[in-house]
This record gives C-alpha cells, structure tokens and sequence, in this order.
C-alpha cells in the first residue's frame, strides 16, 4: 500500500523535480560555456574568411570548436547523472516489508551502487524494479522448509547489481531461488495460444512469455504478486526508456532478469536515413544489418496484399516500406533490389526497412512529440541533427506491429 | 510594415499593462481576410525558413522547423482552410504560438498589427456555418472600418475536419 502512495509522489515528483548537482560539474560546464565563446570568436573572426585561398587557421579554429561543442554537450548530459543507488537504497527498504509478507528470509546483496544514470531514468525506474523484486521474492525464492530440504541456505539471496556497458545500463535482478518451470510456462503459454502444442521454443524465447500482460503461473494471488499487472508497469516502462529485458534461469539453482536500458535520454546514437522528402534516425542498438538487396534475395507475395519479403540469408525477413506504412500517397514503389535496406530489431523478430539513402552515423538530441506531432506512428521522437535538420526516431517495435 | 522581431518586442511591452493583454489581437492577412489570434498566446513571429516534412500528420501540417533547438510544426494556415495553395514569398511568415504546452507555427501570407479589441465590440461567432459543437471563429471584431476575424486558436489545433462558413471563406 505504502508503495502506490510513493509512486503518486514519484509521478509528481519527476514533473518538475529538483536536481542535486555537485558544484564542480556546474563549474566544470561553465569553463567549457567560457571556451566556447572565445572559440566562437576565433572562429568567426579567423582572417582567413576575409580571402579565399587559404583555409588552415579557419579549419583549425572550427575543429577546436566542434571539440569544445562535444565537451560541452558531455558536460551537460553529466548533470543529469545519479548514481544508481537513489532507486536501490529505496528498493532495500522494501525487502523487510516483502520478508514480513513472504515469511521468507531474504538478504538483499547490491552490486555496482554507483553506476551513474540519467535522473530522468532513474526516477522511471523503482516501479518495474521493485515489481521483479517482489517477483524475485515471491515466486523465485523458496520456503525456508524447501530450501533445507534442497540443500541451500536457509536465507534466500536476491542480488540487485547494475553497471554500465558500452552506452547501456545493466540491471540484474537475480535470485538463487528455484529458477522458472519450464513445464509450467510452456503449458500455461500453449494455453494462451502462445506457442503450438507441438512447439519447443528455446529457454530464452520462452522466458520472454512471462512479460506478457496478464501472464501468471502463481496458483494463489497473493498480496506481493501474481496479478499479472505488474508486468505490464514493467513492459511500458521499459518501452518508454527504450530499454529491454532478458531473462536467464536455471532450474533449481536461480533467476535472473536483466534491463538493459540506455545511460542517458538525452542524446541517441542513430543512424540517418533518407526515404523520399523525410528524413528518419534508427537508434544503433536496433540496426541489425543494412543490406544492398540483388534481385535474387527480393521477393513479392502477391496473395498477402503486395507484401514483399527479404531473403536474408537463411531466413526470409518481412519488409515494411516506411512510405506505406506512413500512408503517403502511393507512388509506384520503388524496387526493392534498387533501395538499400536497413535490417531492423523489432523485440525477437527483425523487419526489413528500405531507404533511399543511408547518410550517417550522428549522436542526435531527441525530442518528444508533442501537440500536433503526438499523432505520428512508430516514432520516439524528433531527433535535431548536428546539421539542424530534424529527423523522426523510428520505433521499430511499433512498426512492425503496424496495422499497415 | 517588416515582417522581423518588432512585434514580439511591442508585445512585451504590453505584456506589463495586465489588465489590457486580453484584448489583444495579433492580426494577419490571408488573402483578403484579416484574422486574429489572442496575444497571450503569441511566443514569437520568425521568417519562413527551410521546412523538414514528417510522415503521418494532416495535409495542412507542412512540416517542421528546428527553432534554436526546438522542434515546431508548421500549419500552413491556407490549407487549414481549405483554400488553395499560395507560393510563400518574402512576405509570408511564421506566427509562433504556444497552445496547452505545445509550439505551433502558423504559415501565414503576411503578419498585421496588433490591435486592441474591446470584448464589446466583438459579434459572437455563434450559430455560424451552421455546424453544432465548437467552431473555428470565435468571433468578429469591428476595428473602425474594418472586420478582424477572431480565431479559437484551440480549434486550430484540434483534429477535427472543418466544415468552413461558407459566410467566412467567400
């Protein structure tokens, strides 16, 4: 109960909510804010723009500044770092409140508290955390009496750990409880329609049924979990954070669920895509493969509506034209031996996105859609690219699920 | 007239006389017709400059521009309307409004004056076109001579199709 109450407070909290900053890292930003004013100046006023002919001093002045710019937005994206330990000094105090609900004894072990995180994302963050927790606590963990008798400690270990892995945070939540069912879950999945009765998906792709809304194997709801809602916060929450989950278990011996979640909102690693008049960012992490398709692995199903498939190798791959999609008015659509196509990640399965043209590789800052624009599909936003264009951020999750 | 910064400046200053601000209009031309919008709700007015078209928004949505790092559709005003497309020129400009939190930019074909319009001397636009619910006038005001037509500017924005007053558009 006490938890809804803090999670109002969070909501509210996170609209206009107050940032400690070390003062060093302020002053750090206003030394580059410094530089990049006398650089600006250097840049401006270099004596080589007053001839043509040589350009040396002017490209000097103009890197340096391009270095003091990167600095500066590095220094700015710093202000809004925390360390992790904000949402798991919190998430601790909730493990003596799930012992009392569970009669189960649980030592939290945390590892990696300092791991640095966007405040934004750290404030997104105790819901769908304390919601594994209490999963953790609740269905991985055994009874002391089952645990005796498996020959483990009395007390259940849960272990919240995070670092940081290239441009993502990790944060596993793992317990040495008794691993998931594999029996149960495909069971209850083939109920669901999930999976065919004569189907046997791998451990790692069944795993991911348990985050389905409504998914639940407990027998008895109880106070902590088993609702099946929980993983609903958890899927949305993640979708807005453009992060995603793996779950890894062992029967027997434990479960873990890992978020993989990007350090900061701010700025995005994207490649750029030309697709007629519009102009599209894919996030990198998403970029499976970018293709220039022979007439050979090209394909078209006149039966399935003009739908068209890549053949990639071994596999034959949807593709899903952006201008469809979008419902620009239909041109005769290029074919698809003369774009060059961008092989996406869409959750497990991968679609096909062909372009025009692929331009670069940019660190863009992105935007929500707002007013207006909130209506435009499979977009996380707009990304202002270094050029001042703006580009649409794809979603290719919600394009492959498009209607279209 | 210039079509540059001067309005925004002129409105800051009236931004300090509270009691007025209400009934102040910023006025522009499309085609003949004088419309107005409330001046509250005016950040800025800025050339035309270059648009990036987006994917999946209404017809009269052209696109967007990057503002110093703020990203804001552009409606072209005509379109709204239902009229038909003009070439912009050096005259056409950008009327930047903020509406519940969110920029929009008006592409109109030339930016007026601002006017002050007592309440009493706008006609409620209520009745016309003939359609039920809410409309896109929200009045009209007698300057002298003239007429400025009163947009609801939450209408603009909104996704319902209009159905425009024959009595307004001819």
């Amino acid at each position: 109960m006490s938890a809804e109450v803090e999670t109002v407070a969070d909501k509210q909290a996170t609209a206009g909510a107050l940032l400690r900053v070390s003062s060093q890292k302020i002053s750090r930003l206003m030394d580059l804010v410094g530089e990049l004013s006398l650089s600006v100046t250097e840049t401006v006023n270099s004596p080589d723009l007053d001839h043509t002919g040589d350009r040396t001093q002017f490209e000097a002045a103009a890197h340096r500044l391009n270095m003091i710019v990167r600095e500066v937005q590095d220094a700015a994206t710093e202000l809004r770092l925390v360390p992790v330990d904000e949402v798991f000094k919190r998430l601790k105090r909730m493990i003596r409140e799930m012992e009392r609900q569970t009669g189960k004894r649980i030592s939290l072990e945390v590892i990696g508290a300092d791991t640095a995180i966007d405040k934004m994302v750290a404030d997104r963050l105790y819901d769908p955390l304390l919601h594994v927790l209490r999963n953790s606590a609740d269905h991985g963990l055994e009874q002391t009496d089952e645990r005796i008798a498996a020959g483990k400690p009395e007390k259940g270990v849960i272990t919240l750990s995070a670092a940081q892995v290239g441009s993502e945070v990790q944060i596993v939540v793992g317990d040495d409880g008794r691993g998931l069912n594999r029996d149960k879950i495909l069971n209850i999945a083939r109920k669901r329609g999930l999976y065919g009765p004569d189907e046997e998906p791998e451990n790692s792709k069944l795993w991911k049924v348990i985050f389905e809304p409504g998914f639940s194997t407990a027998e008895k709801v109880s106070n902590l979990s088993g609702r099946g809602v929980g993983m609903d916060v958890l899927n949305t929450t993640m979708r807005d954070l453009r992060g995603r989950i793996a779950v890894d278990s062992t029967e027997g011996v434990g479960t873990q669920v890992s978020l993989h979640i990007p350090v900061s909102l701010a700025f995005l690693d994207c490649i750029l895509l030309r697709q007629g008049t519009h102009l599209f960012a894919v996030p990198v992490e998403d970029i499976f493969e970018i293709v220039k398709p022979g007439p050979e692995s090209c394909m078209s199903i006149s039966a399935g509506s003009r739908a068209e498939m890549l053949r990639l190798r071994e596999s034959h791959v949807p593709v899903c034209r952006l201008e469809t999609f979008y419902g620009d008015s239909l041109p005769d659509l290029v074919p698809l031996s003369d774009t060059v196509v961008i092989v996406l990640k869409a959750g497990s399965r991968l679609i096909a996105v062909p372009v025009d043209e692929v331009l670069d590789r940019q660190q863009v800052v992105m935007k929500p859609l707002s007013g207006v624009l909130a209506q435009v599909r499979a977009s996380w936003g707009c990304a202002l690219l270094g050029t001042g264009e703006v580009a649409l951020v794809l979603d290719a999750e919600r394009l492959a699920a498009g209607e279209n | 007239m210039t079509k540059d910064q001067t309005v925004p400046a002129e409105a800051e200053t009236l931004l300090h006389d509270d009691d007025n601000i209400d009934n102040m209009y910023l006025t522009f031309a499309i085609g003949k017709e004088t419309y107005g919008v409330p001046i509250a709700v005016v950040t800025e007015i800025v050339g035309m400059q270059r648009i990036m078209t987006v994917p999946d928004v209404p017809r009269y949505i052209k696109g967007v521009i990057n503002l110093r790092g703020k990203v804001i559709p552009l409606m072209d005003v005509r379109l709204r309307f239902n009229l038909e497309e003009r070439a912009y020129d050096d005259r056409t400009v950008i009327i930047v409004l903020e509406l519940s939190g969110s920029p929009v930019g008006l592409i109109v074909d030339r930016v007026s004056e601002v006017l002050e319009i007592a309440d009493d001397h706008i006609d409620s636009a209520r009745g016309m076109g003939g359609g039920e619910g809410q409309g896109l006038v929200e009045g009209l005001g007698r300057v002298g001579e003239n007429v400025a037509i009163i947009l609801n500017s939450a209408m603009l924005v909104s996704d319902v199709e209009l159905s425009m007053p024959e009595a307004v558009s001819a």
